[in-house]
């Protein structure tokens, strides 16, 4: 099964990487055809990134959320129902080049990890498990596509047409990051006995939670455009600083994660 | 100054502020925590503020969602004040047999309303846990799954090896003898007979100090386990109230034990006792609030994510 899993990878890379290729066709020839293939790509990709988690699932007998290789596929995973959820509103070939971008840079990533699957320690097994892990990494790839389409609206100096894109990314995710916040506080009550223990981790996504719920409100009083844009891309890193920079600095309770 | 209090410039500094707090005290703070100072109590509490006359201002044409969010939020927060002021937190230590009604915190001792007798503690592995014997020399390594009674053959040295006993707790008895300090893989150590140019040794090779004798052999050898991943740890007790029935319960991490208003964590144990179990005992009467707040929040963040 290990063989099976490992081939349904890099075939979900190389259709990444195709799609990348077609997304960059779009934009530097306007041609037609990669156009017209880019979401089909995509859409592979996704499939077949489905069918390696559903397989890891089944080789773990666990979900695979333990670790940051399993988080990060599954971060991506969330990446391709939010493109083709806003490619049906913003039918449009750059509402999916944030996933055509994040794709193949995300399993990039996910390749350099330490890919060694460990039974779950005690602390985490729960069924909270899920529904934090789940809703975390549904977050940051919501946010990760609005920092990425920030950045391509910036490019383009069309940061006020993509505006509303831009913010509808940014409120799934505020939700998403509410609900793994809430759901991973809730669990640690019942884990650790607290619900709220400073730890490096939590408290860099309470940052990160205080960092968006401000852009928002200063969109509200008219950062708007490429001030939003800005904005996206700031906040973005501090969720890779608090996904990748704690675990690698900080020590602390998600010490695992 | 209900302007200032309702502002959203306010709330900006306090982002800011509470921002460059987190940093600094996760980063570079190598003094004493900054949650508990005054100051940052001062920061959150003026959070709270800020958010309740936020909503107050807008109460009467702010839709729903909005509402709610804010609500839970100074919810959340006033939870966790009164948390932070009221909450009970003490450790129960507990050995087999013993039964205590003592809590203790730094150098404060509680006594609590009921009383805590260990029948029993366990650890569960997910599996048997394997032993394997590595032997290394200059040309690579090998690994061997072993069992009492495995013989291993090295032809290139002219050399054997004998597995003559498994420990999972290596201790020694009264009599100086060889046996298991507990059922757990704490001290795991493989007696080896290890013959070599006609000559035969017995070794003890331990898995947490692995390199011993490594000047008596021309290779080396060393003793770990596979697969020794705990799978969870669970204290049997016998609760008894004071002036009511006694109750047995099972405490285990993520099952923690809800009984008169306390709730008993499965914390930790200690791999040199193997009867030995530490619960955490807490009384937080702010949870109720935190969790309505959580409730409100979730609601009204989703609500408005609809809108």
């Amino acid at each position: 099964m290990a063989e099976k899993i490992t081939l349904l990878i890099n075939l979900s890379f190389a259709l990444a990487l195709a799609a990348f290729g077609a997304a960059a066709a779009v934009y530097l020839f306007r041609e037609r055809v990669p156009r017209r293939v880019l979401p089909g790509l995509l859409a592979a990709c996704w499939l077949a990134l489905t069918a390696a988690l559903g397989l890891l699932w089944l080789k773990l007998g666990r979900p695979p959320l333990s670790n940051q290789y399993e988080s990060l596929l599954t971060m991506l995973w969330f990446v391709f129902p939010f493109s083709f959820y806003f490619y049906r509103r913003y039918p449009a070939p750059e509402a999916l080049w944030p996933a055509a971008f994040s794709a193949p840079v995300l399993l990039g990533v996910a390749s350099l990890l330490d890919k060694t699957a460990r039974p779950l320690m005690p602390a985490l097994r729960s069924d909270w498990l899920i529904l934090h892990v789940l809703s975390s990494m549904a977050a940051y790839a919501a946010f990760a596509l609005a920092a990425v389409a920030a950045a391509a609206a910036l490019a383009r100096r069309k940061a006020a047409e993509d505006e509303d894109l831009l913010l509808r990314l940014a409120k799934a995710g505020f939700a998403a990051l509410t609900l793994g916040i809430v759901s991973g506080s809730v669990w640690a009550n019942t884990a650790w006995g607290a619900w709220w223990s400073w730890d490096p981790k939590e408290t860099w996504s309470l940052l990160t939670w205080l960092a968006y719920a401000a852009a928002l409100h200063l969109r509200r009083q008219g950062w708007r455009a490429h001030k939003f844009a800005i904005m996206m891309i700031v906040c973005f890193a501090l969720v890779l600083f608090t996904y990748f920079g704690v675990n690698f600095l900080l020590s602390g309770l998600h010490s695992y994660a | 100054m209900l302007n200032f209090l309702s502002s959203l410039r306010l709330f900006f500094a306090l982002c800011l502020a509470l921002g460059l707090v987190f940093a600094w005290q996760t980063l570079l703070n190598r003094g004493p925590s900054l949650y508990g100072s005054p100051w940052f109590l001062a920061l959150g509490a003026l959070l709270a503020v800020n958010i309740a006359a936020c909503s107050a201002r807008r109460a009467r044409t702010a839709p729903l969602s909005f509402l709610l969010i804010h609500a839970g939020l100074v919810a959340v927060i006033l939870g966790g004040f009164t948390s932070r002021f009221l909450r009970f937190e003490a450790q129960l230590p507990l050995r087999a047999g013993t039964e205590s009604d003592r809590a203790y915190s730094g150098n404060a001792v509680y006594r609590l309303p009921f009383s805590v007798k260990l029948e029993s503690f366990r650890l569960d592995y997910y599996g048997e846990p394997a032993g394997v014997v590595t032997v290394m020399h200059a040309d690579g390594s090998r690994d061997y799954p072993v069992q009492e009674g495995s013989a291993i053959s090295l032809p290139e040295f002219g050399a054997g090896i004998k597995v003559l006993k498994l420990a999972r707790d290596f201790g020694l008895n009264a009599k100086n003898e060889v046996s298991d300090k507990s059922p757990y893989w704490h001290n795991p150590a493989a007696r080896l007979e290890i013959s070599l140019g006609g000559k035969k040794k017995n070794l003890w090779f331990f898995a947490k100090f692995p390199g011993m004798h490594r000047a008596e052999l021309p290779f080396h050898v060393f003793y770990r386990l596979d697969n020794a991943d705990i799978k969870n740890f669970t204290s049997a007790v016998l609760v008894r109230p004071e002036g009511g029935e006694a109750f047995s319960a099972e405490i285990s991490v993520n099952k923690p034990l809800r009984a008169m208003g306390y709730t008993l964590y499965q914390s930790s144990y200690d791999p040199a006792e193997a009867s030995y179990s530490l619960l955490t005992v807490t009384r937080d009467r702010g949870l109720w609030a935190v969790y309505l707040g959580f409730a409100a929040l979730l609601a009204g963040v989703f609500l408005w994510l609809k809108k």
